[in-house]
């Protein structure tokens, strides 16, 4: 009896990773990093816009805008190990070099907190990124 | 007077107590995700928490008797053990995730490190343990948390459409998952079981006896009134910052946010010295309500109105749950994700703690005049069927939205 539970115990389990682990990307999946990426551009945004108008504190603008590159970052691992074919591979090689772009332009606000003139540029290029994180996920 | 001054320093206290992180990232999170038609799963479950809060510190002024003496007299050994474990797990992995929290907003003042700021907070914590009074626990953290005001303030400078508030207050069908994740997850949020049985023991710290029923029921009343207003408020604020950017808020930096966009950086200071205090007021509820439960369940001497160093068991334990909770929030585990975790995987034990309180409370024996009136016991055992029904759908919801995503 103790046997047959833990083979059915076993095969369980097996299923179970079996079915978390490997395959192809589904398109709901890489919406869904992408819609991580259009977050953390659009909260960029918002904090660069603060930054470019001294309304924040440069600790925060920092450690923040780390954390949220450090998000990116952390989805881009995700989108570069995962696998895809067709269509949903295509959108997620766009999607790890917007990753790429997004962390960079972040990066921007943790060196240069205190800089109104790099906020404004980080506000406009991470507004521009995250709509075109937007753009990418349409459709998915 | 005197009277007066208590009723006033313990609902301060109970509006300290009653947002936490967890409070925070759901009532931000909602906002973001859903936005005003979720405001109504706030009331709801303040309503709960007020009439399960009232029902206990009644208990614990005739009866003397905290939440987890009420759990071990009705359970029986295996029952309330089982009880304690669940409750110990969530209540540590919640502290972790309060310790993390911590971390993360002293880290925004500073920007050292954030591990290096956990370690900041859990000797924060203890030193104030171990130096302050019972009530001047309450009172400092209580006092600074309602720094939290700037998210009431927030709302109203932001302009809000007050007829979509208005109607966010009125429960809706809905079919989408994720409405009902965050619906679940705010009416939780509020009913955290922490709550109660920090409530219930600090009535017994406090000395409670039938005298203290008016300081009970404002406490509760008023306390988790203002509280829920509060929630309310980051929901609503997190509405109309959040949602229109297609922001989700994942740590506690884009909650501190919601409050620099309206009033610049003297609202975002504002508001992280409010999400510290409340944060830490909570961390210290979490402590002593994992070692309360301990004691209580093994029959030790308890409580903060004893000399600690009077009482090593307890002391011990609440040094250990501190050092478990610091542990935890020094693996790196995302404090929000670990909130998210506590939250939902708290309401399947939400009926264990609150039937004794039911059970109890309706008991002529133990509570003589005091026992229920018809409305506590219609409200009571409503919320214990709307608690049991959480206690099956948070789980699947959770998995079925991916967490909210």
């Amino acid at each position: 009896m103790a046997r047959r539970r833990s083979a059915a115990f076993a095969i369980a389990a097996a299923a179970v990773l079996w079915s978390g682990c490997g395959g192809l990307m589904q398109p709901d999946e890489l919406a869904r990093s992408i819609g991580t990426l259009e977050s953390s551009a659009a909260e960029g945004a918002l904090l660069a816009r603060d930054v470019a108008r001294d309304r924040t504190k440069a600790t925060f603008a920092r450690a923040h805008a780390r954390e949220l590159g450090e998000a990116v970052d952390h989805e881009a691992e995700k989108l570069q190990d995962a696998s895809a074919d067709g269509e949903v591979g295509v959108r997620k090689s766009a999607a790890v070099d917007l990753a790429g772009r997004i962390s960079e332009t972040l990066g921007k606000i943790q060196t240069a907190p205190g800089s109104e003139e790099e906020g404004r540029s980080a506000q406009r290029a991470l507004t521009r990124l995250g709509d075109r994180a937007g753009r990418l996920a349409e459709g998915l | 007077m005197k009277t007066v001054l208590r009723i006033a320093l313990g609902v301060i206290a109970a509006i300290g107590g009653f947002v936490d992180i967890g409070d925070l990232v759901f009532n931000a999170q909602a906002g973001a995700a859903i936005g005003y038609p979720a405001l109504w799963a706030v009331p709801v479950g303040v309503l709960g928490i007020m009439v399960f809060a009232e029902m206990s510190g009644r208990i614990v002024a005739v009866a003397q008797k905290p939440n987890f003496v009420l759990v071990k007299e009705r359970y029986g050994a295996r029952l309330s053990t089982f009880t304690l474990a669940a409750s110990l797990l969530l209540t540590v992995l919640t502290l972790g995730a309060e310790l993390g929290g911590l971390g993360f907003v002293l880290n925004y003042f500073f920007d050292v490190s954030v591990s290096f700021f956990i370690l900041v907070a859990v000797l924060g914590a203890a030193a104030a343990i171990y130096f302050l009074p019972f009530g001047g626990l309450e009172r400092v953290f209580g006092y600074m948390g309602l720094a939290l005001f700037v998210y009431f303030a927030a709302s109203i400078k932001l302009d809000p459409d007050w007829g979509e508030i208005g109607r966010g207050f009125v429960p809706e069908a809905h079919g989408a998952a994720v409405y009902w994740y965050f619906v679940v997850g705010l009416i939780a949020a509020a009913l955290m079981p922490y709550e109660i049985y920090f409530y219930s023991s600090g009535a017994v710290e406090e000395g409670w006896d039938e005298r203290d029923m008016k300081i009970n029921r404002s406490n509760a009343f008023l306390g988790f009134g203002i509280g829920g207003v509060l929630s309310v408020s980051i929901l609503v604020a997190s509405t109309q910052v959040l949602k229109p950017a297609g922001i989700t808020p994942d740590n506690v930096g884009s909650v501190a946010m919601v409050a620099e966009v309206p009033y610049g950086e003297l609202g975002l200071i504002v508001a992280l010295v409010g999400i510290l205090f409340a944060v830490g007021g909570a961390t210290i509820d979490t402590a002593f309500s994992a070692a309360y439960n301990l004691a209580q369940h093994q029959g030790w001497k308890w409580g903060k109105r004893f000399r600690l160093l009077d009482e090593p068991r307890f002391t011990l334990s609440l040094a250990g749950f501190l050092l478990a909770g610091f542990a935890i929030a020094q693996t790196g585990v995302d404090p929000i994700e670990l909130t998210e975790y506590a939250v939902i995987f708290s309401i399947p034990v939400l009926p264990l703690t609150y039937l004794p309180i039911l059970l109890v409370g309706r008991d002529r024996q133990v509570m003589g005049r005091y026992v229920n009136g018809p409305l506590s016991r219609v409200l009571g055992w409503g919320y214990f069927g709307l608690i049991c029904v959480l206690a099956v759908a948070a789980p699947v919801l959770f998995v079925s939205t991916n967490g909210g995503s």
